[in-house]
Order: structure tokens, then C-alpha cells, then sequence
């Protein structure tokens, strides 16, 4: 079935896994970079400008993953077939 | 699969009711779950064979196979962080299998098991990079070019920190969801309607454990691979 027998699943399975995670990685990085500069605020009491600041950095961030996620992708799916290591896994 | 209703009938509220501890349901079944475990595992050690029969070959196969996984993605050094990996892939699905069983509820369709596990996962991999590059952990968070390392570093920190939160809410989100599907079509069509639901759902689980090993072990990865 799904489960890795072969020691790693085909490369659409294994696409499907890696592009459901993408979206969140992003969402969640935008509110991570929105808590940290809402806190730093409260901390600093330099109220509207770090807030602004952590939440560009946020959604930069999660979308670098996204890049990266991505470059990943493209490097293991970009090879000639065959040579993607499915000639070392057994 | 009592999808965390005001007033879920599960075996948990009567176990809790007997016992008068006032634990939430969730803790019960990560005990069931951890019983279950404990048992196979000491029964297996008991008598573990040359030649594979029953329980161990279930067990080598996924074993086995997680690990030629985790070899052919990390590397060699893969061998040494797979104990934690394999630990937990195996303890979510049996989890998210116990949700399954009318009457009982998935661990992980709560928030806080799942904030436990990848807050795990979070301190594991950075100690293992600490661990392996000292002090030159930090470079891993600096970017390949000298100008924009301050930059880097807080945008690092930033998608590094959330890394555990995607974690958890992915999980939670997924389980709790077929949790509450499955009670909402047994209030449709009780019987008929779950049952199909159920081999859907088995895939679905199964997804969503090999998901969170899958990116724990893509993180121990960037932390042990050299910094680019």
C-alpha cells in the first residue's frame, strides 16, 4: 500500500507527503514571526514597529521555505529516472 | 472516536471514574497506547529468532524498511538518530490506530500530545547538531554569505521555530478532523456510513504518522549535513 515496504515510497508518493506540508510551514512561520514581534513590543514598548518588522520577516521566512522545499524537490525529481538512489535502497 | 464532544462516552471517562484521578481522556489512551507497545516489546524480546515468524517479521519488515528509508535519505549517520525516529513513527500510529476502536479516542486528536512530541522532536535535533558541530551549530543559521548572516539569523530562528508548531497542528488538525467525520456519519448513517470511512481512514492515519517521521528525520538532517 502506502507503507514504505521497498524502503522508500514511489516519487508521486513520496511528492504527496512533502507537498502537504508545505502550506502550513508557511502559515505557521507568518504567525511565528507575528508572536515573536507582537512580544518583542510588550517587552520593548516600541508598540507598532517590531510587530510590523517580525511579520515581514515571518512571511519571508515561510516563504524561503517554501523556496527550499521546493529547490528540494526539483534536485530529487530533476534527475534522470532511476537515479533518484533507487538503485541502493533494496 | 469520540472526537473531544462535550460529553464523549468513552472507556476512559469510566476507567477515570473508578480511578478518581480527573485525568483527560487523552492521557489514558497514550498509556494504552504505551501498554500495548511495552507489551509487544517485551514479549518479542522474550523470543526473538534467528529466523523470523509472525510478530517479529510484522515487525522487522516495518522496522527494516523504516530504516533502509532513513539510511538511503541521511546517510550512515542515520543509524544513530533512527532509535528516536523509528520510537516515533511507531507510537503515533499506534495512537492514531486506538482512535479507531468505537469507544476510545485518539491520543493525538488533542493539541497537547502532539505539542509534547514535536517540542521532542525540536530540542532532539538541535542537541544532535550541537552535539556534532559545537559551537558552529550557529552556522547552519547564518546563510552562505557573510553580509546577510544578522539577517539570516533571525529569519532562521523564525522558520526554525516554526518548525514544531506546523508539526502539532498539522497532526491535530488531520486527526481531529477524521475523528469528527467519523462521529458525524455515525450519526448519519450508523453503521454504513463508518465503514468505508474506516479503510480511508486507516490510509489517512497511516499518512499522517509516516508525515511526522518523515519531517523529523528531513530536520535531523539539515542538522547533521554541513552547513552550506
Amino acid at each position: 500500500m502506502f507503507f514504505p515496504k521497498q524502503g522508500k515510497p514511489s516519487g508521486a508518493v513520496e511528492l504527496f507527503y512533502v507537498a502537504g506540508t508545505i502550506g502550513l510551514q508557511l502559515v505557521s512561520a507568518t504567525f511565528i514571526g507575528l508572536a515573536m514581534g507582537y512580544f518583542l513590543d510588550k517587552w520593548l514598548g516600541t508598540s507598532p514597529w517590531l510587530l510590523m518588522l517580525f511579520l515581514l520577516l515571518g512571511i519571508v521566512a515561510g516563504f524561503r521555505d517554501v523556496y527550499r522545499e521546493v529547490k528540494r524537490i526539483q534536485r530529487r525529481t530533476g534527475d534522470a529516472p532511476g537515479a533518484d538512489g533507487s538503485d541502493q535502497g533494496n | 472516536m469520540s472526537a473531544g464532544l462535550p460529553h464523549p462516552l468513552t472507556y476512559s471517562v469510566i476507567i477515570d471514574e473508578k480511578l478518581g484521578l480527573g485525568l483527560p481522556p487523552h492521557v489514558y489512551y497514550m498509556w494504552l497506547a504505551m501498554i500495548i507497545l511495552f507489551t509487544c516489546a517485551m514479549m518479542l524480546r522474550g523470543r526473538l529468532q534467528l529466523v523470523p515468524g509472525g510478530m517479529q517479521n510484522v515487525f522487522e519488515t516495518v522496522i527494516g524498511g523504516l530504516e533502509d528509508f532513513t539510511v538511503a535519505n541521511i546517510g550512515e549517520d542515520g543509524r544513530k538518530v533512527f532509535p528516536f525516529l523509528c520510537s516515533i513513527f511507531i507510537f503515533i500510529l499506534v495512537m492514531n490506530y486506538i482512535g479507531l476502536i468505537p469507544g476510545c479516542d485518539a491520543a493525538t486528536a488533542n493539541v497537547n500530545t502532539n505539542a509534547a512530541m514535536a517540542l521532542c522532536v525540536f530540542l532532539y535535533y538541535n542537541y544532535i547538531g550541537i552535539k556534532r558541530w559545537g559551537f558552529g551549530y550557529i552556522k547552519h543559521f547564518m546563510g552562505p554569505m557573510a553580509a546577510l548572516a544578522p539577517l539570516m539569523l533571525v529569519l532562521e530562528t523564525v522558520s526554525h521555530l516554526a518548525r514544531p508548531v506546523s508539526l502539532t497542528l498539522r497532526l491535530f488538525g488531520n486527526i481531529r478532523g477524521e475523528e469528527i467525520v467519523l462521529v458525524l456519519l455515525f450519526v448519519l448513517a450508523p453503521v454504513l456510513g463508518t465503514l468505508p470511512m474506516y479503510f480511508l481512514f486507516i490510509l489517512g492515519k497511516t499518512i499522517q504518522a509516516f508525515i511526522f517521521f518523515m519531517l523529523t528525520m528531513i530536520y535531523l538532517k539539515g542538522s547533521l549535513e554541513h552547513a552550506h
